[in-house]
């Protein structure tokens, strides 16, 4: 089968235009149209899946020309449609694709404007596929910034009280980073020239190219034997600080998270899955996919500074869900915590730490989505979210208990569980670093270790608070029905895949780790290209 | 005699879509005074001679640059494509307009040609005075149009675009006199021009340079020349903004790449033109940013709005080559589409709830979806996002100025870089302000009248359609422009 990803790229979009003809009375058809949808995507995947062959490289390779144009004096431009799957993208593409399923099922409570919901829906589902797929950096930008105008109007439209508030934030921040990033990709594509192109000097979008060092033109300023400073650093290095801080921003990094508690807190369910369990994912994505790989040198040189980025993240984000009162602030704050560790495992850029930044990713992926939709549960009977107003919930609630121990657990770590796998490989590597490598010292693997220990404190003590105890909410005329079917369908696959992956992890690391292994000797061998 | 007359006759053949223009106003004088039913018959009118005149142009386009009347005047391809935009600018500014007292059609109708073709000569002249002359045809023109609300603001407004508008003139004036007299020669093309001023280092050729700047930097509301521009914005029928912030402000821009480019003596000249026109555009794109953010009008909102996107087409200018120019011709079509959809949904809703401000439009998204839409995402193309023709048109000429950067290695180059890209944040805070009173407020209890415009949103529906397009393939557009080559 041809044109696999694009199929899962554009059905969605496709599938968003047909809704937009349809009468927005037919309130039924837009729900059912956006699960036919995600239904598609998931055979596809299988497709995709039993054709995928473990290996470093992409595959499925789709390459279209979209721009071909005559810059004068600097010769030609030349973005692609250029999408593949490789052990990075494969596993955030399935994570979406289950995840929209999810999302679309968790949607099955919106009571208003369904046709513009669903449609945003849709749109925001080809995007983020997309932008995992594409390795064109403006075809990724494109989907990228595509993203955004969906997710703000979701957000802001059938989000909760201070929804104006925190989608505003959300939009600037996420456009700040982007424009950041923006800034990169105009340096890059004039730096960098296609040697496939004979005597013609064709400026390229492709990602693979971009990464060889050889292919960045020698007179410009992003060169690598130029020293073209500017004030403390090289232009190389403050476009790797340009692209950290433009993805540390959608990851979110402390200091700049403090859009995501507000977005969360006020969006609705769907929505919180899908910012948790997908777009914080791009943080990790773009490190891993554009700035790593493109300016390694950079990444030598500040791996001190991502290393305790990623550290105070997890301490301060920890520290921060430990004193929330809002349950959904509590596990917004438990996200920028988990990410923290992906950035040391990036940081530590050992085959361990680069595979368990990737495992975490996925895992808390799955995990944060079971967390959000669990405080949905809760959200939709009471309508409240305050810690304090529940306690001994385990009494009337038996089964959905049962799935909260399940996520709760999975997400602060036990053996068993995915994220155990991800952050022990990830601490692994930050140990190792150190010796072999000497680029993060250890101090900050140690400290990282009691982030686990903050974890377990919070959830536990939430546990404790709100679900053991003599029984008392405090939210006048609610009935506390347990699990319904429609929750069941959304919790059931999402609990059985954080243990799965927890018990044997094997299946995924088959992907991960070839791309591991040659992410870590290309990035070595590159940076001893450019600084020899 | 002979000869010259030959001459005289052969340049008017290279005029004729501008002499249609011109003859189309005397006739619709004319019509104005037999026809029972004006406004149907002048638009209609109106439109074919545009379409007409959009024929002939492609039909006779110069394939290398042509002098016209003993150097009074040029055509080549550079000025060809701004006419087209003029053109098109006209027949938008046409189709816009739909007043609610239809008497006066036929003077809307002949002041936006009479603009359309004192644009169409400004673009083609390099002589200081035809470009007066035609300036003022412009401005007299606008003053007028700013006016035709008819009432107390829309007076006050032209009255104060009048007063700095001549003011602008005056001191355009003086520097043209001032650099007449240094060169010697009207026409700053010529090589007189540039050989008797590469050896002057008199202060005077700075003050009559920038004096003459300044008459064109008010027609683009350029910062420190903008003051003009919220009050006429606000006051103005609709349909008469979207034209006056389009086709003039090109007409302007073509004029000032030609100008900064002479009076910059092939870089030879003793004074930094590109440092000055950094700072324009610098100041431009920053103040008119910021000022946008706190406006509750929207038509405010989109004067400042205006300003900074002089400096943004200023930008391709900074960077001094080329490329850029070329890139300012991208933008400049985008520029003209995003322009007239943002101001075209913003009348579409002015016809339905009366004047329009901000709150006024809680929660209409859902009533009027056609508009809004469109309003959504001309807004977008303005702020500079995918998957619009506005970014590919930003991304080009940062671009360029990257390129430059990386020649020069001035810093200067840089910090615009960096600001104009910056700016995007806070322009998307203003922008967003209307989609955001329309789709996410809460409804206020206004309804308006609902009428089924299709013209309007057949209009709506083209102005998308190119702005995606030109995203989606700008190779197109810019293969033509590619061609262009430009010469002084």
């Amino acid at each position: 089968m041809q044109h696999l990803l694009s199929y899962l790229i554009f059905l969605p979009l496709l599938a968003a235009g047909v809704s937009l003809i349809i009468p927005a009375n037919q309130k039924n058809y837009f729900r059912s149209i956006a699960l036919l949808v995600s239904a598609i995507q998931a055979i596809i995947m299988i497709l995709i899946t039993l054709q995928y062959q473990h290996h470093g490289g992409i595959q499925l390779t789709e390459r279209i020309p979209w721009i071909l144009m005559e810059l004068g004096q600097w010769g030609k431009l030349k973005a692609e449609y250029f999408v593949a799957l490789d052990g990075l993208s494969f596993p955030m593409v399935a994570l979406s694709v289950g995840i929209m399923a999810i999302a679309v099922i968790s949607s099955w409570t919106i009571k208003e404007n369904e046709k513009g919901y669903f449609i945003l829906l849709l749109i925001l589902n080809g995007a983020i596929i997309g932008s995992f797929c594409a390795l064109d950096f403006l075809l990724f930008y494109v989907f990228f910034e595509f993203m955004l105008l969906p997710m703000y109007f979701l957000i802001g439209i059938w989000g909760g009280p201070r929804r104006e508030y925190a989608s505003i934030k959300f939009f600037l921040y996420t456009l700040l980073g982007s424009i950041l990033i923006l800034i990169v990709i105009i340096g890059l594509y004039i730096s960098v020239k296609d040697p496939y192109s004979g005597n013609e000097l064709v400026h390229t979008f492709n990602v693979l190219l971009m990464q060889n060092p050889e292919n960045i033109i020698h007179e410009s300023i992003l060169s690598v034997n130029v020293d073209n400073q500017l004030g403390p650093f090289s232009f190389r290095l403050w476009a790797f600080l340009l692209l950290f801080i433009g993805f540390a921003i959608k990851l979110p990094a402390v200091p700049v998270h403090t859009w995501l508690p507000d977005a969360h807190v006020e969006a609705p369910t769907p929505i919180s899955v899908i910012l948790a369990a997908l777009l914080l994912k791009f943080g990790g994505y773009g490190l891993l996919r554009f700035a790593y790989p493109i300016f390694p040198d950079g990444a030598i040189y500040f791996s001190w500074l991502v290393g305790f980025v990623g550290v105070v993240s997890i301490i301060y984000g920890a520290l921060n869900a430990l004193s929330s009162k809002d349950l959904k602030r509590l596990i917004a704050y438990s996200s920028v915590s988990h990410m923290g560790f992906v950035l040391l495992g990036l940081a530590s850029i050992t085959v361990e730490g680069i595979s368990g930044a990737i495992y975490q990713m996925v895992s808390h992926g799955i995990i944060s989505a079971m967390l959000f939709i669990i405080a949905g549960v809760l959200y939709d009977r009471t309508h409240d979210r305050l810690i304090a107003n529940y306690s001994g919930l385990a009494s009337k609630m038996k089964i959905f208990t049962g799935f909260v121990l399940v996520a709760f657990f999975a997400s602060l770590g036990l053996p068993g569980f995915a994220g155990f796998i991800g952050e022990v490989m990830i601490l692994f590597g930050a140990f190792l670093s150190e010796k072999s490598n000497g680029l993060i010292p250890i101090w900050m693997a140690i400290t990282a270790t009691f982030g686990l220990l903050l974890g377990a404190g919070y959830y536990l003590w939430t546990i404790q608070r709100m679900f053991y105890g003599p029984f008392s909410v405090k939210v006048p005329d609610v009935e506390l029905n347990d699990l319904d079917r429609r929750e069941y369908i959304m919790l059931l696959p999402l609990s059985m895949a954080a243990l799965f992956f927890g018990i044997i992890p094997q299946p995924l690391l088959d992907f991960i780790n070839p791309f591991a292994q040659e992410f870590v000797e290309t990035l070595f061998r590159s940076a001893s290209f450019i600084n020899p | 005699m002979n000869e010259q007359l030959q001459h005289i006759y052969e340049s008017i053949g290279w005029l004729i879509p501008e002499v249609i223009i011109t003859i189309s106003v005397m006739v619709m004088i004319i019509l104005h005074l037999l026809v029972k039913n004006k406004y149907l018959v002048l638009k209609s009118f109106a439109l074919i001679t545009y379409g007409i005149a959009i024929l002939l142009l492609l039909r006779d386009t110069p394939s290398k640059p042509t002098i016209l009347f003993d150097g009074m005047m040029r055509v080549d391809e550079f000025s060809t494509y701004f006419k087209m935009l003029f053109f098109i600018g006209g027949v938008l500014g046409t189709w816009m307009y739909h007043p609610e007292n239809k008497e006066s059609a036929a003077e809307y109708l002949l002041l936006l040609q009479a603009i359309v073709f004192g644009s169409c000569l400004l673009v083609s002249t390099t002589n200081f005075i035809v470009v007066l002359l035609s300036l003022e045809l412009i401005s007299l023109s606008s003053y007028l149009l700013a006016g035709f609300g008819f009432d107390k603001k829309s007076a006050e407004g032209s009255l104060k675009y009048f007063l700095f508008g001549s003011v602008a003139t005056a001191c355009m004036i003086y520097g043209l006199s001032i650099l007449y007299g240094l060169a010697g020669t009207l026409d700053f093309s010529s090589d007189t021009f540039v050989e008797s001023l590469i050896e002057l280092s008199s202060p005077l050729l700075l003050i009559g340079g920038l004096l003459t700047l300044a008459g064109l930097l008010f027609k683009i509301s350029a910062v420190p020349f903008h003051l003009w521009a919220p009050d006429v914005y606000e006051s103005a029928p609709t349909s008469a903004v979207a034209f006056i912030s389009v086709v003039p402000k090109l007409a302007g821009i073509a004029l000032i790449i030609r100008f900064t480019l002479a009076i910059n003596l092939f870089g030879q000249s003793g004074y930094n033109w590109q440092l000055i026109m950094a700072v324009v555009s610098i100041l431009s794109i920053l103040i008119g940013n910021l000022s946008a953010l706190s406006q509750k009008n929207p038509k405010r909102m989109l004067a400042y709005s205006s300003v900074a996107h002089a400096g943004f087409l200023m930008v391709g200018l900074v960077s001094f080559g080329m490329d850029g120019i070329h890139f300012i011709l991208f933008y400049s079509a985008v520029f003209l589409a995003m322009n007239f959809l943002v101001f075209h949904a913003l009348q579409q809703f002015e016809d339905a709830i009366g004047p329009v401000h901000d709150s006024l439009l809680a929660g209409l998204g859902g009533t009027y979806l056609i508009p809004s839409i469109a309003i959504l995402v001309g807004l977008v193309s303005l702020t500079g996002l995918p998957p619009t023709a506005g970014f590919t048109g930003k991304f080009l000429i940062f671009g360029s100025l990257w390129g430059s950067f990386q020649q020069r290695g001035d810093w200067l180059l840089l910090t615009l870089f960096v600001i104009g890209l910056l700016n995007t944040v806070v322009s998307l805070f203003f922008y967003l302000k209307i989609p955001y009173y329309l789709f996410i407020k809460e409804k206020k209890g206004i309804t308006g009248k609902t009428k089924n415009d299709w013209t309007g949103n057949l209009l709506n529906l083209i102005l998308v359609i190119v702005l995606f397009y030109l995203f989606i393939s700008p190779g197109g557009l810019m293969g033509w422009i590619n061609k262009i080559t430009f010469v002084l």
